[in-house]
């Protein structure tokens, strides 16, 4: 290129000696026309790639509360789906079926958020281990009473989270005999059973959520663990006077 | 057209002078090929953008986010009030609201259907509140005022919009009332632009609504059934209704949360 503009009379390339002899305005029409065609180009293909939420904010890792929370948060809610689902399928009782399809549909709805964020934030959906790693020991409501816990590290380091190795069952979810129980159970015991169980299930979920309320990092996480925590107050409430309007009697916390 | 006018202009003053080859007719017609290509693109995208966020823009102001949790502030003429969630009633009570039509408070267990129902008929206010709670959106009109066109363009807003339900309310101060839980905004036309923004700030806001996640499908009859709802009742509910914010005490709660008879949420 460069030797043909130094001699115009080298042609034997016949493509670069045209290119030499065009008057300028042909050659500054195509270097324009390029320059214009790639900015075009690369504007087409800039839309293409900013389209989807450019800026995103850090992705909580997989030792981090969010995910932690949401992991054992949508664990503890499966079981009350599952006791709700038996309950609205085999009570006689309009008010305890309402209320089944409601614990049943709202918290399979907040399972779906949870799990959506998982997938989201390309942690798995459930915790391998024990429960609860993701908050420190001592924030665990009544963990001295539960019999099920495994051990703790040696009483060290109770204050920071991720230092024990969790507990292999959830404060509040009933066990595996209790459930057949209620499975078993007919009528006016089926439905006290129901409600004694639910409501402890509720207590026990409040620990988790009240940590999560206060230290996740995305505040989408931490409206809703705000959210579940209000509306499960006054869900458990609702509970103990139909407890009590039943003549039953809350279980202990566990 | 520019090359056209240029090939004239190139082969007049050129062709006769220089024999060699001329102008690179092909790599300028490429070039041009390639710009009209990837401007096309780029217009039609940017085009498509622009007429995507126009209307998106609208409303942006009022969609919920972490930072502007309850974008109705910026809507003139709602009012608001706080309520304590989860406060029961039976099918057999009344509640002893003090707006209307309610937009919290006491409510019946069950809930009204709230998954895009358009009700022909006015509903019990103890149930609807309850659809409030699990983030729906009323729409609630004056039947003696609004029909017709104006009733249309209600009934789009809500029809098979999860979420969403629309009712008559017999007596009502203004044509048009829209509720969610602790909102209300009254409106004189159906086309106002409130409306719209209303629902885009609250329906379904989960930073406004009691219940993140709760259900707006009924179970039918013996609970509450879409096709047969009980009616709104116009008579005053008496000194037996329950309080709008409940009757919380335990003795209360025992009177009031009897086991109820069977099949009664008519």
């Amino acid at each position: 290129m460069t030797g043909a503009t130094v001699d115009p009379a080298a042609v034997t390339e016949p493509d670069s000696a045209g290119w030499a002899r065009s008057p300028g305005w042909a050659r500054y029409l195509v270097v324009a026309g390029g320059a214009v065609a790639l900015l075009l180009l690369g504007a087409a293909a800039g839309m293409l790639i900013g389209l989807p939420g450019s800026g995103g904010r850090a992705v909580p890792a997989a030792d981090s509360v969010d995910v932690g929370f949401a992991q054992d948060m949508s664990v503890h809610h499966e079981q009350a789906v599952r006791m709700a689902i038996w309950e609205r399928d085999h009570t006689a009782d309009p008010q305890l079926r309402q209320l089944a399809f409601d614990i049943e549909s709202g918290q399979s709805r907040q399972i779906g958020y949870m799990q959506g964020w998982l997938g989201l934030w390309g942690a798995s959906s459930q915790a391998t281990g024990g429960y609860m790693r993701w908050m420190p020991a001592t924030n665990m409501p009544g963990t001295a009473d539960m019999p099920a816990m495994t051990g703790m590290s040696d009483g060290h380091d109770m204050d920071s989270a991720a230092t024990h190795p969790g507990m292999s069952r959830m404060p509040g979810m009933a066990s595996e005999s209790e459930l057949r129980e209620l499975t078993s159970s007919t009528g006016p015991a089926l439905d006290v059973l129901f409600l004694r169980l639910m409501l402890r299930h509720h207590e026990g979920g409040r620990g988790m959520l009240s940590y999560a309320e206060t230290h996740a990092q995305e505040p989408e996480v931490r409206n809703m663990a705000r959210q579940m925590l209000s509306a499960q107050t006054s869900e458990a409430d609702y509970m103990r006077q139909l407890l009590a309007a039943r003549g039953a009697t809350p279980l202990p916390p566990g | 057209m520019a090359s056209g006018k240029s090939s004239k202009a190139g082969r007049g003053k050129r062709a006769p002078a220089v024999r060699v080859k001329s102008t690179p007719w092909g790599t300028i017609a490429a070039v041009v090929v390639v710009v009209v290509f990837a401007a096309a693109v780029f217009g039609y995208a940017f085009y498509q953008n622009r007429q995507q966020s126009k209307q998106a823009d609208a409303l942006a102001p009022f969609t919920p986010t972490a930072a502007n949790q309850d974008p109705s502030k910026a809507i003139p003429g709602v009012i608001t009030a706080s309520f304590q969630a989860g406060q029961h009633v039976t099918p057999a009570q009344r509640v002893a609201y003090t707006h209307f039509p309610p937009f919290g408070g006491a409510h019946d267990y069950n809930w009204a259907a709230c998954n895009g129902v358009v009700y022909p008929t006015a509903v019990r206010s103890e149930n609807m509140v309850h659809s409030l709670e699990h983030g729906a959106v009323w729409i609630a009109y004056d039947p003696a005022r609004v029909n017709g066109e104006a009733l249309n363009a209600l009934r789009t807003r809500a029809d098979g919009k999860p979420y969403t339900l629309m009712s008559p309310y017999p007596g009502l101060d203004q044509p048009v009332s829209l509720q969610s839980w602790g909102h209300q905004l009254k409106v004189s036309d159906t086309a106002d632009p409130r409306i719209d923004q209303f629902i885009q700030a609250l329906r379904r806001n989960q930073y406004t609504y009691p219940e993140v996640g709760a259900s707006c499908d009924a179970l039918g009859p013996g609970q509450f059934d879409p096709a047969n709802p009980p009616a709104f009742e116009a008579s005053p509910p008496g000194p037996g209704a329950v309080p709008e914010l409940g009757a919380n005490g335990p003795a209360a709660a025992g009177e009031q949360l009897r086991p109820p008879a069977q099949g009664g949420s008519g």
